[in-house]
């Protein structure tokens, strides 16, 4: 037994002032999933949120609806609510610690670490909230009995905690494109510095964005996918769509007018969405309805399920056979942003090859979001 | 995907620091986003920090699994 982390290579070739070749290898461990084969359903949702580090609420709920699905269960109403919910929480969590944590560094500067850990405890906890009785993995649903007081005040906490962190109310800030350029020229934190030094110009290529419920072959791709490379280096007739924020938010006013600017589009487009998830939380609770627990079991079957994660389509693929899994797959967004083909690689492969060259290069690996560590290289 | 394996808080050191262990394999962590950490905890450790308390039923639960799995079927 190991530290099970692995990273993303990318590897940029110049010649003539030009970026001649990107190559970005991943060692991420795909098939993984593979392993949960022979297990049951309930030891597969004990592991699914513990061993994802960063999205395993959302891995935890993928892997519960496609389970539900396999079964022909469709969750309530209410339930589905209070899963989106948690998701939110997972979103607006793994963002924040982004901002706070990670961004700072970027410029030299010390990480934000108490902003970082009240997004991590305030967003990563609420679970209690919905389902005290520790049930929220249940198939059909625990019992949900939301403190909607306390996840109003969690909700709100978090705008104020935004607005800090932007050194600015947040919502005038994106409200559009000159707000958000005095925002820039202020420049009154990390933030700001940061969005401020991602704003060269940089074609986005022809991003195409993820369909909703992910691609319409996504199933037949990965009942088919014998030996994970659709899992490694998916697409959907050829092409490697872009999921994650920015491919949500690419109808925002803010982030359709930074069309043109590749990396500070993606980075606000991180804003964009947290604000945005900030509400949608907030609205959801507040009609948000208690109920019982749903005495359900799982039966024999295939399911697939997809969830909007932070970075993007999340899917599981889920065979049950005498009760046991018989076939697994994840497939997560990482693998379509830093596709060697996709559209990280896209946009890498338009830039000018001069001295900024590797700082321009991280900063836009850090727009796309990986889930691992990324290295870059140039040569 | 980002996989990661409960690790054992075997040491607290100064600055919201720890040494972890998982597998023989020691590390120093950042313990500044989570509160209330021992020694003899587990956490989910990521790029540098420990991101979550595991309780130390549930780590030994996971662990075991993990083993199982890898012994029934190596990894891709």
């Amino acid at each position: 037994m190991e530290f099970p982390d692995t990273g993303i290579a990318v590897t940029l070739s110049t010649a003539q002032g030009a970026v001649r070749r990107v190559s970005i290898r991943s060692g991420r461990l795909v098939r993984a999933a593979a392993l949960f084969a022979g297990r049951t359903p309930a030891q597969v949702l004990t592991l699914l949120p513990t061993v994802f580090s960063l999205c395993g609420t959302a891995q935890a709920l993928t892997g519960l609806t496609a389970m539900e699905t396999a079964a022909g269960l469709t969750a309530t109403p209410a339930t589905r609510q209070a899963r989106r919910i948690l998701v939110l929480a997972e979103t607006i969590a793994e963002h924040g610690l982004t901002l706070c944590r990670d961004w700072p560094p970027l410029l030299g500067e010390a990480p934000d670490l108490d902003a970082a850990r009240r997004w991590k405890q305030d967003f990563g906890a609420i679970r209690p909230l919905l389902y005290p009785d520790g049930d929220a993995l249940s198939p059909g649903g625990g019992r949900l009995a939301p403190d909607r007081a306390a996840l109003l005040r969690t909700a709100a906490a978090g705008r104020d905690l935004l607005d800090h962190v932007l050194g600015a109310p947040a919502d005038s800030v994106l409200a559009d494109a000159a707000a958000f350029a005095g925002w820039l020229k202020r420049a009154p934190g990390a933030c700001a510095r940061l969005l401020a030094e991602a704003g060269w110009p940089c074609p986005l290529g022809t991003p195409t964005p993820m369909p909703p419920a992910g691609p319409a072959d996504l199933d037949l791709r990965l009942r088919t996918d014998r030996n994970g490379d659709y899992l490694a280096r998916p697409d959907s007739a050829g092409i490697v769509c872009e999921t994650g924020a920015f491919a949500r938010r690419a109808g925002h006013p803010l982030v359709a007018a930074l069309n043109g600017f590749a990396a500070q589009a993606r980075l606000t487009a991180r804003l964009v969405d947290m604000a945005a998830a900030l509400r949608e939380l907030a609205g959801l609770v507040q009609d948000l309805t208690g109920q019982p627990a749903g005495p359900v079991s799982l039966t024999d079957g295939t399911g697939l399920a997809t969830t909007e994660a932070a970075r993007g389509l999340l899917a599981h693929r889920v065979s049950l056979e005498g009760g046991r899994v018989s076939d697994y797959r994840i497939l997560a967004p990482t693998e379509w942003n830093f596709h060697p083909d996709g559209p990280l690689a896209r946009t890498l492969a338009g830039l000018t090859a001069d001295a900024g060259l590797e700082r321009r290069a991280v900063l836009l690996v850090n727009a796309f979001d990986p889930c691992v560590p990324c290295r870059v290289t140039v040569e | 995907m980002c996989l990661a394996l409960p690790s054992l808080v075997t040491e607290l050191l100064p600055d919201d620091q720890a040494k972890v262990e998982l597998g023989g394999v020691a590390k120093t962590v950042s313990l500044a986003l989570v509160s209330d950490v021992a020694v003899g905890d587990y956490v989910i450790v990521h790029v540098g920090y420990a991101l979550t308390r595991v309780d130390p039923a549930e780590a030994a639960r996971t662990l075991a699994l993990w083993d199982e799995m890898q012994a029934a079927g190596a990894p891709a």
